[in-house]
């Protein structure tokens, strides 16, 4: 008897699974341990925020956008800015940048560890999900010392930024960077020799770099498949025109190189901020007086945790946006799971969905 | 070895409440000491008896497809079976259980029966991720059930040689033999069946790296995802039972020694498991993460089956 000709069992994975951090319906059709299809149903975080934000006013967008999602909570009003000071005319000054910079780092950061933690959680190294969660840690309490909170940082507003960094606070800074830092090597180089991990992550969940390029995947997930694209790189916005970024990138197509590809990058996160920090302009935090917003259009994008953001905004001159759209990273990735699943064992899913660190709240949004 | 004193034999009924309370306490120890690795707190030791006491207060819910009288009486058989083969145990210097009992050989078929239990569960629910769980406990239980017989078996052929037979499955001639010859624990012959022997216990108790049916993850408990109530409880209780056979089993196959006070014998028993429970369980779990069925199989087979074998031969080989 072939594969084929063998009746499938259907694995109902999800709307709501220990795996999976947010509601989304794998139906996965499995033959023995083997995956046959798979089949994504998603919509079930759906909560009408694009329309939302056209019933508001573009301050308050500011603090919407900022609520679409938790992980990449500072990318999402960082964007919407860029496009409103984009049709104002009004680009933020240096130093406004630059702590955007900070903030956006300081997230990327965090938001790297936890997907790394989890992927040790679902190897069932516990012991390594407590050690980089620890680490991760440090960077929840730089958050909260320097924007007073823990996930929404409510860092920007239009043309500029509401924080700043004195030198207490880069000094302060620096010094959890160093912690981090030494942590992070250490980390790097437990998933780099470890065993148990390298058994369970390497040479699953493959996605091969010409498929790569035909789904247009974006983040960890095109750069782990050699695919050196980063927005950060190849179209500087704000202060990384003048940081220097080195783009990370990996040939090995896998959910290990996928892991890997995070903790280097939290590498260069560290790096930069310490750019940041040793190069930060004086003047200004925010354009003042605040510009009238003209009826316009505006496309902008940045680098989010999971990839390529890209806002578009069109506004007629009044308060309210006339329409507010996003492309969101996990947009593109979670296409290529049907690719990393099919042959992929039963065991091995768990570790190949959270490989694309999906993100649905801010997809479904 | 002596008749036991009576407030021991109130407290020790063989594989009574004895038994329950060490393997819950086990388990409570295990997770202590796994958190403190960790660097967590964790939890009370007494966690796994507020676990029980809080699952014996809630509703034992059945799904529709499964077979009600299979799904509930499960969990009843495995318990209680584990519970039996503790009293096939002896305890050096404590408790010797009656012949009529049974020997190794009956407690090798009361340790499959968990396993069993645990599988038709997994079935009866009726559920995709029990039948997953069903397949990988099958796998496991063939994976590790092979070098615990040679392990057994090279023990069992030792002694018996030892004491001019040519083999005996009497559990207490093995520790009477240890008692009066020294432990095994210190025959070299001996040594890979007790290394896989170290291996087939964290297999049997469906701990990190071999929790793989269960392995939460990937099919959400498997075998136990439709159990709920006190129904989830008796397999709880039946895991923390099958811990104190199994460890106990170890013991008597390879370190039994204890000073003739029945005290300061159960003292120093109860020391060992702990030990035991210590390095095999916590350590190793904090220590790795699971594999996935293939390779604990191939692992199996690779290593602690090879181990057991060559014990067995180099028993018979030097003996013979």
């Amino acid at each position: 008897m072939t594969a084929t000709d063998r009746p499938l069992t259907t694995l109902p994975l999800g709307p709501l699974h220990v795996a999976l951090e947010e509601p989304m319906y794998f139906r996965i059709q499995v033959d023995g341990e083997t995956v046959a299809g798979v089949e994504v149903t998603a919509g079930h975080a759906h909560r009408g925020i694009e329309y939302l934000a056209t019933k508001r006013n573009l301050h308050q967008n500011l603090v919407l956008t900022e609520r679409v999602c938790s992980l990449c909570s500072n990318s999402h009003p960082l964007t919407y800015c860029m496009a409103l000071e984009r049709i104002a005319g009004a680009p933020p000054p240096p130093r406004a940048e630059a702590l955007r910079a900070v903030a956006d780092e300081i997230k990327r950061i965090a938001s790297h560890l936890f997907n790394v933690a989890i992927l040790a959680h679902l190897v069932g190294f516990e012991s390594l999900f407590m050690h980089v969660m620890q680490t991760r840690e440090i960077m929840q309490d730089v958050k909260e010392t320097i924007f007073g909170n823990r996930m929404d940082l409510g860092a920007n507003c239009i043309g500029g930024v509401r924080f700043d960094l004195d030198a207490e606070g880069a000094a302060y800074l620096g010094v959890q960077l160093d912690r981090v830092a030494v942590d992070v090597a250490q980390i790097r180089e437990l998933y780099a020799s470890d065993r148990s991990i390298g058994s369970r992550t390497r040479g699953i969940g493959i996605l091969p770099y010409g498929d790569a390029v035909a789904l247009g995947v974006v983040g960890p997930v095109a750069r782990a498949s050699g695919i050196p694209f980063d927005v950060r790189a190849k179209a500087p916005y704000g202060a990384y025109s003048r940081l220097e970024v080195p783009v990370v990138s990996r040939e090995e197509c896998d959910v290990w190189a996928r892991a890997m590809v995070r903790l280097d990058e939290v590498r260069v996160s560290i790096d930069i901020l310490r750019q940041c920090l040793a190069r930060l302009p004086q003047g200004s935090l925010a354009v003042s007086p605040l510009p009238l917003v003209p009826a316009g259009e505006a496309v902008t994008r940045s680098e989010a945790p999971r990839g390529e953001l890209i806002y578009y905004l069109r506004t007629d001159g009044s308060e309210r946006p006339e329409r507010l759209k996003w492309r969101v990273p996990s947009y593109m990735n979670w296409a290529a799971l049907e690719v990393m699943l099919k042959g992929a064992a039963v065991a091995d899913i768990p570790m190949i969905v959270n490989s694309v660190d999906p993100c649905l709240s801010c997809t479904e949004r | 070895m002596t008749e036991m004193p009576l407030p021991f034999a109130a407290v020790l009924f063989p594989g009574g409440v004895f038994a329950l309370v060490l393997g819950l306490c086990l388990k409570g120890l295990d997770r202590r000491i796994a958190a403190r690795l960790q660097r967590r707190v964790g939890p009370p030791l007494a966690q796994p008896f507020f676990d029980l006491i809080k699952l014996a207060r809630k509703d034992s819910l059945v799904p529709k497809a499964a077979p009600r009288l299979l799904f509930l009486t499960l969990p009843l058989a495995g318990t209680s079976t584990a519970a039996l083969a503790v009293a096939l145990l002896p305890i050096g210097g404590v408790y010797a259980p009656p012949a009529a009992l049974g020997d190794l050989l009956v407690l090798l078929y009361l340790l499959a029966v968990p396993a069993i239990t645990l599988m038709l569960a997994g079935s009866a629910s009726a559920s995709p991720f029990g039948a997953i769980g069903f397949s990988r406990e099958m796998a496991m239980v063939l994976a590790y059930e092979g070098p615990l017989l040679m392990v057994i078996a090279a023990v069992a052929v030792f002694v018996g040689r030892a004491e001019g037979q040519t083999v005996t499955f009497s559990l207490t001639e093995i520790v009477a033999w240890q008692q009066a010859h020294g432990p095994l624990i210190g025959e070299p012959a001996l040594w890979p069946a007790l290394l896989a022997y170290l291996a087939f216990y964290p297999a049997n108790l469906g701990m990190v790296p071999f929790d793989i049916p269960e392995a939460e993850p990937e099919v959400l408990d498997g075998p136990l995802l439709e159990y709920s109530g006190p129904a989830l409880g008796l397999f709880e209780l039946m895991s923390a039972t099958k811990a104190v056979v199994v460890l106990g089993l170890g013991i008597a196959l390879f370190c039994p020694l204890a000073p003739a006070d029945p005290a300061t014998a159960l003292v120093i028993h109860l020391l060992k498991y702990a030990v035991l429970t210590a390095l095999g369980v916590s350590v190793v779990r904090t220590a790795m993460g699971r594999m996935r069925i293939d390779q604990a199989f191939r692992f199996f087979l690779k290593g602690p089956l090879w181990l057991a074998l060559a014990s067995l031969l180099l028993v018979l080989g030097r003996m013979g």
